[in-house]
């Protein structure tokens, strides 16, 4: 059917009869060069339309799999989140996310006090739930231990009350409190920070007892072996000692010159001094390793924000995981696509400025041909 | 007519839901991209250079050819087209280069848009530009309405309608010109 607009060839009948009756016709040659001449079907390749539909879905598949899989991998630590502000109060004391048998969890690190021997030994840390035992301090062996321990007791009341009992367990275990920071408010809630120190041996008691005054949330006990460090030091006070005799006895010997005798006089004053500042650190170390700090927390805050009963559990954690992974998938993808749009911008632009400039040379070259 | 089911094997793709096999698509409008082609460059041989060029991207192009969006012969002319468009930038840049317009003396020489025309209208014909011609071909010869014919040359509905009216006075006028 004819879709002519007949009013546009109005008044032209005649000539629009003559250019119908006498068309050109394609001769037969071309048709068989068109057949003949025609490729070999190829191989079916993509449109763009079929591109996008499947780089997009496997984008999007990509990115909530990498999210699950971070989530799994990574599914957030129990205590995130747990008793907001409290541990900034403790003073020395930081929070560093960290993984533990597959379980994200924020352990507690002691900064270590001024004052006290530089530890070189091994460090043992664990992050102990509730159910479970304690990490076993070694006996036969002479380590430093650092515990920390947050412990959620139901009202203000029952919170100066475990404080007090915190204090009595210690001190009946032959240690004591060296600070404790006690804080209330008025809605009823409140918190305590203390800073205790038992003797080694009896730190798994005062971990255990201490962990019974409350609702345990966390517990992390941390062990470093002096025992290697002490051995050294006795061995250097051993070969000093020795070194400062032979000194001794060549000066009571009268056989030196006067040069040689000023030479060894020389050195058995460094070696006394030396044997000063090695009994010295020896001594810190075995005071290191006689006691056990322990950073208790206790507080009144419900058990929901401190995050010992999340809701969702382990898949609450790995959704939310998930989510905040895609949530920086998100932001990396939004600043990709800030970055690049001035660029995408001046490409459009450019492509457009070019498509105009070849249509209106088009239009030139076939109206002057 | 050629046989459509004679046709080699190559050309008879397996067609896709509502596309003809493109076998018929050759045998149903090659004359019309031909008679197009012819009118727009003025020049028969080509023309079926240019009808060879078109069909040969169109079959490059077929499983990308959506018949929802344009019928089949719209979409060949864009292709004979853009072919041709291409053909008239270098004849352009061969032009300026040699220096030389064999073409047009050949145009004065022979028939070239048909056999049959009457030599005031092949005349006329010669004298449009190749934009008023193809025009003409849309529309009169192709029979195509102004919207396919529109798309096909890139404008608006109503630029092609001023196009086509000053295109068709034109041919009138040129033809008058031609018998006094």
């Amino acid at each position: 059917m004819s879709a002519i607009d007949w009013n546009e060839l109005d008044g032209y009948e005649a000539l629009v009869s003559e250019l119908r009756a006498n068309p050109p016709a394609a001769p037969e040659r071309l048709r068989q060069r068109i057949l003949e001449g025609a490729p070999v079907a190829r191989r079916r390749t993509s449109s763009k339309r079929r591109l996008v539909l499947v780089v997009v879905p496997v984008a999007v598949t990509l990115a909530v799999g990498a999210a699950l899989v971070h989530g799994l991998v990574n599914p957030g630590s129990k205590e995130s989140g747990a008793v907001p502000g409290q541990l900034g109060l403790l003073g020395p004391a930081r929070t560093t996310p960290t993984a533990d048998s597959g379980k994200s969890v924020h352990r507690t690190f002691a900064r270590p006090r001024p004052g006290k021997p530089a530890l070189n030994g091994p460090i043992v840390k664990a992050y102990m739930p509730s159910h479970l035992n304690a990490l076993a301090i070694p006996k036969d062996r002479l380590v430093h231990a650092d515990a920390s321990l947050q412990v959620q007791v139901p009202n203000r009341s029952a919170l100066s009350e475990a404080t007090n009992k915190a204090t009595q367990i210690v001190s009946s275990l032959g240690g004591y409190a060296q600070s404790v920071q006690y804080q209330s408010e008025r809605k009823g809630s409140g918190s305590a920070f203390l800073t205790l120190r038992v003797p080694v041996d009896r730190a798994q008691t005062a971990i255990a007892r201490l962990g019974q005054l409350g609702k345990l949330l966390s517990q992390q006990v941390s062990t470093q072996d002096l025992q290697q460090q002490l051995t050294r030091q006795t061995n250097q006070i051993g070969s000093l000692r020795r070194a400062i005799a032979v000194y001794q006895q060549a000066l009571k010997s009268g056989t030196l010159s006067a040069p040689e005798r000023v030479e060894i006089q020389i050195k058995l004053a460094n070696a006394q001094h030396s044997l000063r500042l090695v009994r010295k650190a020896r001594s810190g170390t075995v005071a290191s390793g006689a006691t056990a700090d322990i950073s208790l927390t206790l507080s009144t805050h419900n058990a929901g924000a401190v995050g010992g009963g999340n809701g969702g559990g382990r898949f609450g954690r790995l959704l939310g995981s998930a989510a905040g992974f895609l949530a920086l998938e998100g932001i990396v993808v939004l600043y990709a696509l800030v970055v690049l749009s001035p660029i995408l911008l001046i490409g459009g632009l450019a492509w457009w400025l070019l498509r105009e400039r070849r249509r209106r040379e088009e239009t030139r070259l076939l109206a002057s041909a | 007519m050629t046989d459509v089911n004679a046709l080699p094997a190559a050309v008879r793709q397996p067609g896709r839901v509502g596309a003809p096999p493109f076998a018929d698509v050759v045998a149903e409008h090659l004359d019309a991209v031909y008679r197009y082609l012819v009118y727009l460059t003025g020049d028969r041989a080509a023309a079926e250079d240019l009808a060879a060029e078109t069909f040969e991207r169109a079959f490059r192009s077929w499983r990308r050819f959506d018949p929802r969006r344009g019928a089949p012969r719209t979409w060949l002319c864009r292709i004979a087209r853009s072919a041709a468009v291409d053909w008239f930038r270098a004849e352009a840049r061969r032009q300026r280069r040699e220096e030389t317009y064999s073409r047009d003396e050949a145009l004065l020489e022979e028939s070239v848009f048909a056999e049959g025309l009457s030599p005031e209208l092949d005349g006329a014909l010669r004298r449009l530009t190749p934009a008023e011609r193809e025009v003409v071909a849309l529309r009169v010869l192709l029979e195509l309405d102004g919207p396919s014919a529109a798309r096909v040359l890139g404008i608006s509905h109503t630029a092609c309608s001023t196009r086509l009216s000053r295109a068709l006075k034109r041919l009138e006028e040129e033809m008058t010109h031609v018998r006094d």
